[in-house]
């Protein structure tokens, strides 16, 4: 279930900078995560999970250390080749959604094809891309959300569109930033269920950073993060714990085989 | 693709971009409306002008003229090239004079400007033929009175009870007298062709209903007493004449000030024999002036005389409207440069509204090229949109410009273009294709310039700060 490795961060460095005030965040972060793997990240509030995810996800640059990917480095890379990591490799799930406020769930969930695609490109993919970002959201349980504006969505549902956005470009990472923090209980279990699901059945390697330690704990491997550095890094549970489906789940999440 | 989505949905979401939009409309219409304006303006003064002017004048220098018009004629007409590039040439001889005559019995005197001309001649040459009121006259223009016209006189003359200073039969005592003299044929004064304005004016408190509110103070048949100077010694000379027909160019400063009549009376009333002050020419082919001028200049060297094209002549006013011209054209970029720092403000603030988003694109993979692009977009779409109405409105308003001042002419009760102050009785409008592609390219270059600034910060946005911006 667990392959080889993915990504692997080395000797991390990031100090904010504002004036002359420095702001120490991460004092050498070594960690690495492996194909497959549902790893979560915990730690009290700033003290710099998302930096890392920022750092991971080529949104930002370290100070200092490396991150690889597939066996590449890709922190100094250039910023088009970046670009292309986040746009085909990578999906991002953040606490506040981040959905585009003008764009309907449908068109929020093609974005990241839209990008993807040239004004040409797009004419010919687009009818692909709308039955795929279609069963997306009907997997997620939006099938019926297809057209509504995210401010016509509770948190719930808008946390569903923003994963069904993370798919679309059949990422091989999804970075998830505290995706349950601004739900409420259910509705977050609900969430992490779906993310499981796509672990456990899709084989997606997901970086998950919770406040939630229950939900940590039943990830494959918890990491948490203290002082600027990994405090304690469990090795990957020998048995996952049972969860529950979401109803609304009735299938694989992924599209396998193109 | 997402690009133009996302201009479309930012365009169709933005309250703001309307603002951006109306202020590129209006200053691209007030744009197009004013060089409309001020080009009908101009192109209308000098076709006139030219209309009424021949290309080129030979002038004599002062109120005597010259002699020996035939000779000077033959002399042109033996050289190739101008003989080539000449249509037609007409001796003209032109007098300060004073009109006066009665309307409603109270005594009228007007300064005039008498000018001789050969009719034939004078059509020929241009400007002046088609001009005239009386329709006969556009085909053959001659000074002889109409029908009703000359009933108006002779009822006139009789009501006034004047003998007519009849040719004197001289009586020799020696002789028998002449058996019968021959029927006494009342001499006609001369008919004149008025200047139109002399002839009428514009009655302001005429009801609203009234078209024409033109009242008529000389009609055909009316007499009128000139006065000017002789030839050489510049005595007061003056005799009666009779309107026959009027001279309507819509050039208020000719309608108001000029007075035909036949060349031949008018050297005989100044004593001047064959003298003229100018002989008018029309060329072939304007293009070629400089060079025809160049070779009069040359021929009539040795002579007191002046060559002049009519742009010459009339280099004045035609460098005024020039200027204007180019001034206002800098005032009223000004206006786009307003619509364009209004883009710049509004701009601004939907990259600061927009952050976030920003972020998330770029979270997306979208690059920071895609991104400026967005807004480059963005303000190209307001410019071409704003600009493509602006156009519209400023095309419907200049087509409407006549009936929209008589509109606004008829709520406030002023007159805003009071047609005698101008020198046309409609406003004209000439809209150049051109300009108004001029207008077009420059307000939307405007429009994206402006935008460029807000649209670099907005590619220059650190994914980060802008995920993390509240
Ligand atoms: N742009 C910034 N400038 C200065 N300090 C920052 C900036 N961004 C984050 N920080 C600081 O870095 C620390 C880590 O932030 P963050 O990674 O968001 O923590 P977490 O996600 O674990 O709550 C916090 O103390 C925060 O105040
Ligand atoms: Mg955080």
């Amino acid at each position: 279930m667990v392959g080889q490795e993915l990504m692997r961060a080395g000797n991390l460095h990031k100090t904010y900078r504002k004036n002359a005030v420095c702001t120490p965040v991460l004092l050498g972060v070594d960690f690495e995560v492996n194909q497959g793997e549902f790893l979560s990240i915990v730690g009290p509030s700033g003290c710099g999970k998302s930096t890392l995810i920022h750092l991971l996800g080529t949104l930002d640059k370290p100070d200092q250390g490396e991150v690889y990917f597939r066996n590449q480095r890709i922190d100094n890379l250039p910023s088009s080749q970046r670009d292309h990591l986040r746009n085909r490799e990578f999906g991002f799930i953040f606490q506040f959604y981040h959905l585009l406020p003008e764009l309907t769930t449908l068109e929020n969930v093609l974005m990241p094809l839209m990008i993807r695609h040239s004004t040409l490109g797009w004419l010919t993919a687009r009818w692909r891309a709308i039955k795929k970002a279609k069963d997306l959201l009907g997997k997620v349980g939006l099938g019926h959300r297809m057209n509504h504006l995210p401010k016509e969505l509770s948190g719930g549902e808008l946390q569903r569109t923003a994963i069904a956005r993370a798919l679309i470009g059949d990422p091989a990472l999804l970075f998830a930033d505290e995706p349950t923090g601004n739900l409420d209980e259910s509705t977050g279990n609900g969430i992490f269920d779906t993310l499981r699901g796509l672990n456990q059945i899709d084989g997606v390697t997901i970086i998950m950073v919770t406040h939630n330690l229950d939900i940590a704990s039943t990830t494959h491997r918890t990491i948490r993060l203290a002082a600027g550095q990994v405090e304690s890094a469990e090795p990957a549970p020998a048995r996952v714990h049972p969860w529950v489906f979401d109803p609304r789940n009735e299938g694989p999440l992924r599209q396998t085989g193109g | 693709m997402f690009k133009v989505l996302l201009c479309w949905k930012y365009l169709r979401t933005r309250f703001l971009a309307l603002a951006c939009i109306v202020s590129v409309m209006l200053g691209v219409a007030t744009l197009i409306v004013v060089n409309s304006v001020m080009g009908g303006f101009s192109t209308k003064l000098k076709e006139r002008l030219h209309g009424l002017l021949s290309d080129i004048v030979l002038e004599a220098y002062d109120y005597d003229g010259f002699t020996d018009v035939e000779g000077k004629l033959a002399r042109i007409n033996a050289d190739p090239f101008l003989k080539q590039e000449i249509v037609a040439m007409t001796p003209t001889l032109e007098i300060f004079a004073m009109l006066q005559f009665n309307f409603r019995d109270a005594p009228f005197t007007r300064p005039v400007r008498l000018i001789g001309i050969e009719p034939e001649g004078r059509k020929a040459v241009g400007g002046f033929a088609e001009h005239l009121v009386n329709p006969l006259n556009r085909k053959r223009p001659s000074f002889e009175m109409t029908e009703e016209a000359k009933e108006r006189f002779l009822i006139k003359r009789a009501a006034r009870g004047v003998d007519f200073p009849g040719p004197k039969a001289f009586v020799n005592p020696n002789e028998p007298p002449p058996p019968d003299p021959p029927p006494s044929r009342p001499h006609d004064p001369q008919g004149i062709i008025l200047g139109y304005a002399i002839g009428h004016f514009r009655d302001r408190n005429a009801p609203a209903e009234v078209v024409n509110k033109d009242v008529r103070t000389l009609e055909p048949g009316d007499e009128v007493i000139i006065t000017t100077v002789s030839g050489a010694r510049l005595a007061p000379v003056y005799d009666r004449f009779i309107v026959t027909d009027y001279f309507k160019s819509e050039m208020s400063e000719y309608d108001s000030n000029y007075v035909f009549l036949p060349l031949e009376h008018l050297q005989k009333l100044r004593t001047m024999e064959d003298r003229v002050t100018s002989i008018q020419i029309r060329l072939r082919d304007f293009d070629q002036a400089p060079k025809v001028v160049e070779k009069l200049k040359a021929m009539f060297a040795d002579a007191p005389l002046e060559v002049q094209t009519w742009e010459q002549k009339q280099g004045a006013i035609l460098a005024a409207i020039r200027v204007e011209k180019g001034i206002l054209n800098v005032l009223l970029f000004l206006i786009i440069a307003v619509a364009g720092f209004g883009i710049l403000a509004i701009f601004s603030m939907i990259v600061v509204e927009k952050t976030r988003d920003i972020g998330i694109l770029k979270a997306l993979g979208a690059s920071n090229r895609a991104i400026l692009a967005i807004f480059l977009g963005y303000g190209l779409l307001l410019g071409l949109v704003g600009a493509g109405f602006g156009t519209l409105m400023g095309l419907e308003l200049t087509w409407h410009l006549n009936d929209i001042e008589k509109f606004i002419s008829k709520i406030t009760g002023q007159d805003i273009f009071p047609r005698d102050v101008y020198y046309f009785d409609k406003i004209p409008t000439d809209i150049q294709p051109m300009g108004v592609l001029l207008v077009n390219l420059g307000s939307i270059g405007i429009a994206v310039l402006f935008s460029l600034l807000p649209a670099l910060r907005a590619a220059m946005l650190h994914p980060v700060r802008a995920l993390r911006f509240e």
